[in-house]
């Protein structure tokens, strides 16, 4: 007879909660065993519309501090569901408002963000929409008006579409102010359009770099398939020419049409005609007539883009580099492109992926494979240790140092995901310092009582330490115990002294954040 | 092996000689000299792809004239004229610097700063990212950015028995720049201001150096090199006597703040140099050239910024001029003609910068294609005349003996540009 198996569940609760969350909760991992993988995901990947009422009920008692000339207040998150023409006078009446609230729906943003992912029931949601933020990426900090725009790209474009389909998402984010802005489609012309949208829509939103064949510039029958209609990939030419097509597609931002009108000053999407290049078009290898309905040469690229073959390798080989390693599995990516182009006009397509991905046995075994990003190190620590946190500046700043500004990436590739841009020298201590800064509360991010969040069994510092490298990764070594303890100068049997005691409180918060400090905190 | 016994020993003496492992069959540089006597290198990179035309104009070529608005080029006389550069490479052509860049003509005219205009990439590619790759790489060709993933400095580094282990290769930022990529000990150092020391004291630094202890794990092998660099640039950066850190104040009046962010990373190098510690090659990055639009405005900011850097580094690092060299680049050169949102689209030539005591400056290096329809590059963009990789060959041999084939693998150099020396 064999040995019953030792193999633990290989879906264990700590890697699976940590890389498609924020890591468990105080009893997470329990309710997810009972679950099992396939049920909680499913559950996951039907979040109902809105915030759960744990989430909405921490959204509501935020406060965020501002401060400036007169005003010093701790002010709750208003500008999260405002429509975008209530906040456009920010921009529209420039002069009027002090910077300090101009930049304020970029703070609520970041702070939403940050209290969804230490709060949401559906973690994985959080976890989809960081992807697209990436993937869709805009520069906040760069340009106050993508700062104003900013709460209704994360809830009317990202937010909306994270786990629905990815033609519709494109479109929206198309036709968003944030991108209208920061890809500078904004101000395109006919005559001679601004190629920017239009060139970071086929490398970085959809075809993907690895489908642009440069070499053939303006040759374009000489790109495989293109006499048959299925160009294998894009050229320069396909470039300008969808700058061609997106001519037109603006924001209402009060500027001059013409002598006798002018655009309101709203902040929303507009499309106007006489600013659109409507002759004849090519755009892979597909020919548009001169003069089409308004929005149709757009919305025509964007049907051809969405459905080339290319994006669902590229777009499916991100999705596995997120979710499941670096280095993606080639097998994985082309099941999971299948299920992509199969599901393209499901409303649901982007779900079905990310099923396909992680009931996959490659997911099972890439634990341990990803490096936790600043942003989930504070959200994973805040999680673990019941830290009701409140962002603040300083916390935002210093995830920025570890190198996540959040909302604030310059380039249009977005944030990496990989973990060398994560571990070099500058940002290993900001990542130390960013759990040790919450454990202690240095930068006003909430009160915490490790003594609270522990069994009442634990009564030595080395238990404490088991508890807290259990509770924050999963497991805890006998070497990381000892690192802690041995570091510390205390003994493996020290009691943890009077309960609730300033000094051993103080002394059972390092022993956490030590804990979140350890090489395993740093990967999920 | 081909080690010179003085460099035996002096690798030895600073303990570095077990951190090297020679790759096989390579011909190693014989005569490398060591990190004290040949100059530092600095890499600046101008992120985004920079308008070369715009920031150094053929102010009176007739194409150019008839191809940009007014706003987007130098200007060679009225009151936005640029400032004139004697030696240009067309003698008909009056080529003019940006009028933001004070700094920049200043170091062009005293003669330690050499141009060389349309440099650049000669594949075609005018995506940043994929552009960004294969300079960052030392490669020109796509076909071979899936084989090679190193960057061409870490390449220069792994056969450089000089290269040292510790704070010999630092990024001023938050990442290691992408041609240090492939070398383990590279560092990023983003700041300076508040030492480098880990938060928490000599309590955290001791569990830490415990708790990342076990070797083999890439996360464990970086927090070691990490608390291993930390500690020693910390200990030296200087300190009061209660051991606050004592702020940095830059030499001959020159002040970092008037170049914005750039300022900030060039004041780390400032200072990383300044410790004595060996640093040997570094990197640093400035942003705000993907001018797609509103160009005038934002071209000018990053000009000043740039200018400005490069004018406080240099007046600040006085001591290091002859042990130094500043090279600038950028993926790619931007669209000859402008388009309707008053900016330009990505290109291809750009101009590339060369700063040093030894450079042969105050000139421009190598040709002008010139910028009628039937010399542009598919007959948009500035056709590149000068190989990116023909510069840094230059600037690396001017450091010592170099396998320019291991470094740029499948470069074949077209005749020296003379950036050096007679």
């Amino acid at each position: 007879m064999a040995e019953p198996s030792m193999v633990s569940d290989p879906a264990s609760p700590s890697y699976v909660l940590a890389r498609l969350g924020y890591g468990p909760k105080p009893g997470d991992a329990a309710a997810f065993q009972r679950q099992g993988l396939a049920g909680w995901l499913d559950q996951q990947l039907r979040p109902p519309h809105g915030d759960d009422a744990d989430t909405a009920a921490a959204l509501a008692r935020a406060r965020l501090r501002i401060v400036y000339e007169g005003v010093d207040d701790m002010r709750p998150l208003a500008t999260l569901d405002q429509p975008i023409e209530k906040l456009w006078p920010l921009i529209a009446e420039h002069d009027k408002h002090a910077p300090q609230e101009r930049r304020r729906p970029l703070l609520e943003t970041i702070s939403s963000t940050l209290i969804r992912a230490v709060h949401s029931r559906y973690q994985l949601r959080e976890v989809m929409c960081s992807f697209w933020h990436d993937h869709f990426n805009v520069d906040a900090w760069g340009a106050e008006p993508v700062a104003v725009a900013l709460p209704s790209y994360d809830r009317d474009v990202i937010r909306e579409h994270c786990l629905g389909n990815f033609r519709t998402l494109l479109e929206s984010v198309a036709t968003s102010t944030a991108m209208l802005y920061y890809l500078s489609n904004r101000s395109s012309r006919a005559g001679a359009a601004n190629e920017n949208y239009g060139r970071e829509l086929f490398e970085l939103h959809t075809l993907g770099r690895d489908a642009y064949l440069n070499d053939k510039y303006d040759r374009w029958r000489e790109v495989p398939g293109a006499l048959k209609g299925h160009p294998a990939g894009y050229i320069d030419e396909d470039v300008y020419e969808s700058a061609r097509a997106f001519t037109g597609w603006t924001v209402e931002d009060g500027s001059a049409i013409d002598g006798g009108r002018k655009l309101p000053a709203t902040g929303r999407f507009a499309y106007v005609e006489s600013w659109h290049d409507g002759y004849q078009k090519r755009v892979l290898a597909t020919d548009f007539n001169e003069f089409q309905p308004p929005l149709a040469d757009g919305k025509r690229v964007l049907d051809l883009v969405a459905d080339h073959p290319a994006t669902a390798r590229f777009l499916c080989s991100k999705l596995v580099r997120r979710l499941v390693a670096d280095d993606p599995p080639p097998r994985l990516v082309a099941a999971a492109a299948a299920t992509w182009s199969q599901n393209r006009r499901a409303p649901d397509q982007i779900a079905k992926v990310v099923r396909a991905i992680v009931l996959s046995p490659e997911f099972i075994e890439a634990q341990r494979a990803k490096i936790r990003r600043p942003f989930a190190l504070v959200a994973g620590f805040a999680r673990a240790t019941g830290l009701d946190l409140m962002p603040t500046e300083p916390l935002i700043n210093a995830m920025a140092g570890a190198g996540q500004r959040l909302f604030g990436y310059p380039d249009p590739t977005g944030l990496a995901d990989d973990r060398d841009h994560f571990i070099g020298t500058g940002a290993m201590r900001v990542r130390w310092q960013l759990v040790l800064a919450l454990a202690l509360n240095q930068w006003a991010t909430g009160e915490w009582s490790p003594d609270a969040a522990m069994p009442p069994s634990i009564e030595t510092v080395g238990e404490a330490a088991q508890f807290w490298l259990d509770t924050l990764t999963g497991q805890a070594p006998p070497d990381q115990v000892a690192a802690i303890l041995g570091g510390m100068g205390v003994m493996q049997d020290q009691p943890l002294g009077p309960r609730q005691a300033p000094d051993s409180d103080k002394r059972l918060s390092l022993v956490a954040a030590y804990a979140a400090m350890s090489p395993a905190f740093q990967t999920s | 092996m081909p080690l010179s016994r003085r460099t035996l020993l002096k690798s030895a003496a600073a303990g570095a000689v077990s951190t090297w492992t020679p790759a096989p069959g390579l011909s190693l540089f014989a005569a490398a000299a060591q990190p004290s006597e040949r100059p530092l290198l600095v890499i600046v990179h101008l992120r985004g792809g920079a308008d070369g035309l715009n920031l150094v104009s053929p102010a009176t070529d007739s194409d150019f004239i008839a191809a940009r608005t007014s706003e987007l080029r130098v200007a060679a006389d009225g009151p936005g004229a640029g400032y004139a550069l004697a030696n240009g490479p067309d003698p008909k052509i009056d080529f003019r610097l940006h009028a933001a860049a004070g700094g920049i003509a200043e170091l062009y005219q005293s003669g330690v700063l050499a141009i060389v205009h349309a440099a650049g990439l000669t594949d075609g590619t005018r995506s940043h990212f994929v552009a960004t790759d294969m300079i960052e790489r030392g490669i020109a060709d796509e076909a071979s950015l899936a084989r090679i993933r190193d960057g061409w400095l870490a390449r220069y580094l792994q056969i450089d028995p000089a290269a040292r282990a510790e704070a010999g290769a630092i990024s001023a930022a938050g990442a290691v720049s992408g041609e240090l990529v492939g070398w383990k000990p590279a560092l990023a150092v983003p700041d300076l201001a508040g030492g480098l020391a880990p938060a928490g004291g000599p309590q955290a630094h001791e569990v830490l150096t415990r708790l990342y202890a076990s070797a083999g794990d890439p996360v464990c092998d970086a927090g070691r090199a990490a608390l291993a660099a930390m500690a020693t640039i910390d200990r030296a950066v200087p300190r009061d006597a209660r051991g606050a850190v004592i702020p940095y104040s830059p030499e001959a009046g020159a002040s970092y703040d008037t170049a914005a962010e750039f300022g900030r990373p060039l004041k780390t190098l400032a200072q990383l140099i300044k410790m004595d510690l060996g640093l040997d090659v570094a990197t640093v990055d400035i942003g705000g050239w993907d001018t797609h639009e509103y160009q005038p405005g934002r071209f000018r900011n990053a000009v000043t910024r740039l200018s400005n850097g490069l004018a406080a580094f240099w007046n600040d690092t006085t001591r290091y001029h002859d042990r130094m060299v500043v090279v600038t680049v950028s993926e790619f050169g931007r669209r000859l003609r402008s388009n309707r949102s008053m900016g330009t689209d990505h290109g291809r030539a750009g101009v590339m910068m060369v700063l040093g005591a030894k450079v042969k400056g105050g000139r421009f290096h190598g040709g002008w294609p010139g910028l009628s329809n039937a010399r542009l590059d598919e007959g948009v963009d500035l056709a590149v005349v000068t190989d990116y990789r023909q510069v840094l060959t230059e600037i690396l041999r001017h450091r010592g003996a170099l396998p320019a084939s291991h470094v740029f693998p499948g470069y074949v150099e077209k005749g020296p540009l003379g950036l050096f020396g007679a």
